[in-house]
């Protein structure tokens, strides 16, 4: 479904991504592991379009997203969860969801408000509320929320639990299987690495822009070298 | 005397609301003091006077005054949006990542070409408004307003409101708050950042015209030199109000405009333009965020 081919992106001078290859099949959670300044945010921010590639492909259902503006590639059915969930906060949690549908046909509104409250009952309580006013909690559900809004096929999904109360991040990860299993594909970026590859199909290990290590989430959950960097063990 | 310099200060106060709105919208999405946003209402004022003079020579004015006022002002902002959207394209759009001081340079450059393009074409003396309005005077107890007053404040008013629905209520107007709270993520939800900042610059120009129209009609003439003042003046507004915010420029526009006027009746005629640095001033030292400016957390 999506396809990186050894793609490089650099922050000025600063290479991030020094070619990295990356397939996500359809229905597939994949996850992306790696230690800060690996290139996992970069990597999404390349997908999305905010970031543009030096060198290298980004194949989408076999269309080519290289050259294209972030609000096309939501068009094409991508949409990016960025990290510190970035809702807007003086906007009402209503008006987040509205403009998280900004990309799709207007007759999609009212069915994707409902399915969102249907997942998220608590936005519909909060809906006349200031999104700068929910807790962190509420808040991811607002971003991943909103982000339902665009008839996504594919969700990029960074740090979902950055900051989160134990509690919640269980019911975030729960969440996401929920949203796969409705036949949504999830790239996902994750500190809380055994979560994620009990949650995913498949993994990368990112080391300083290259990819290390790629398999199933079993996989990388007994491979020596993930155990000593990642899991803690 | 009171309530004579109410009517006054409100008429100018506003023009100023209107005109501060521009600064405050651009300043909103792009963090971007539009320093040629005068200019756009200087142009608007020009464009009225032309605009009248051959609704005037073509006998439309004799048949009706209104309808002719009105073709005038919407003429007016339409060639005015023209120039708002250009100035964007050709003056800011290549420097948006550049740093913060270029497109300012780039916004002086363009209020001297504007001023110097106008100066060429129309000349540098005054030009007076071939309508002498304003002869139909309301008299209120001892206060006095013209029409013309009274029309200026009412059309403000309108347009304040037509725009904060707008803001509020549209798919394009959440889209305009959007992007200017985040732009990234106004991009990651397939918002077209580029058509929001020109539509921006539009409206912008759009209520400069109005607003340029307006004064002509009040003042009776123009010169190429009146933007920079009533630019000055409107950005004052726009800072006493807290720069960022529509309701800010609203009621700063209001208060300036009363200030001045008050202070014109009280203190002194003399120093009349003075009051709007004399506030500049004061509020830059006690509250730089302005009356609703929230002060801006660093973010983390």
């Amino acid at each position: 479904m999506l396809t990186l081919r050894s793609l490089q992106t650099s922050y000025g001078p600063i290479k991030a991504l020094r070619g990295i290859d990356i397939e996500v099949s359809s229905g597939e959670i994949v996850c992306l592991l790696g230690s800060n300044g690996a290139g996992k945010t970069t990597t999404l921010m390349t997908v999305s379009g905010i970031l543009r590639p030096d060198k290298g492909d980004i194949i989408f259902e076999g269309e080519s997203l290289t050259a294209m503006p972030p609000s096309e590639i939501v068009r094409k059915g991508i949409c990016h969860v960025p990290e510190g969930r970035r809702i807007f906060p003086k906007l009402t949690v209503h008006d987040n969801l509205e403009m998280g549908a900004y990309s799709a046909p207007s007759s999609d509104l009212n069915r994707n408000f409902e399915k969102v409250f249907a997942i998220f009952p608590i936005l519909k309580e909060r809906a006349r509320q200031m999104g700068g006013t929910l807790s962190g909690g509420e808040q991811q559900m607002l971003a991943i929320g909103r982000s339902l809004m665009s008839n996504p096929r594919m969700l990029l999904l960074d740090e979902p639990s950055l900051g989160l109360a134990p509690i919640m991040v269980s019911r975030i990860f729960k969440i996401i299987q929920d949203i796969n299993r409705e036949g949504i594909t999830v790239l996902l970026v994750e500190q809380n690495a055994r979560a994620a590859l009990q949650l995913s199909h498949r993994g990368y290990v990112l080391e300083t822009g290259t990819i290390q290590l790629s398999g199933t989430g079993e996989e990388l959950l007994g491979n020596e070298d993930v155990k000593k960097a990642y899991l803690g063990v | 005397m009171f309530f004579q310099q109410l009517i006054n200060g409100l008429t100018l106060g506003s023009v100023y609301a209107i005109i501060a709105l521009g600064y405050t919208m651009v300043y909103g999405i792009l963090e971007l003091i539009n320093f040629a946003h005068g200019e756009i209402y200087m142009l608007g004022a020009y464009l009225g006077i032309i605009l009248l003079a051959f609704f005037t020579a073509s006998g439309l004015t004799e048949q009706s005054l209104l309808l002719s006022l009105i073709l005038t002002s919407v003429l007016s902002a339409l060639f005015c949006a023209m120039y708002g959207f250009t100035m964007e394209k050709v003056a800011y759009r290549p420097l948006r990542n550049a740093p913060r001081l270029s497109p300012l340079i780039s916004a002086i450059g363009v209020s001297i070409f504007l001023q110097n393009y106008v100066m060429l074409t129309q000349g540098a003396t005054d030009k007076v408004f071939p309508l002498q309005l304003g002869e139909t005077v309301i008299t209120f107890q001892d206060v006095r307003m013209t029409v013309t007053q009274v029309s200026i404040i009412a059309v403000s008013a309108l347009m304040m409101l037509t725009l904060r629905l707008f803001i509020s209520r549209t798919r394009i107007g959440k889209a305009m708050r959007a992007t200017s709270q985040d732009k990234i993520m106004a991009a990651l939800v397939g918002i077209d950042v580029d058509t929001i900042i020109s539509v921006t610059f539009v409206i912008g120009a759009v209520l400069a015209a109005v607003a340029g129209v307006m004064v002509a009609v009040y003042y009776g003439l123009v010169n190429y030199t009146i933007g920079y003042i009533a630019g000055i003046k409107a950005f004052t507004a726009a800072v006493l109000g807290g720069i960022g915010s529509i309701r800010g420029a609203m009621l700063g526009g209001i208060v300036l405009g009363l200030m001045e006027s008050m202070g014109a009746a009280y203190v002194s005629t003399e120093y009349k333009d003075a009051f709007a640095f004399v506030i500049l001033i004061v509020i830059l030292l006690i509250k730089p965020s302005g009356i609703f400016g929230t002060d801006l957390p660093d973010k983390v």
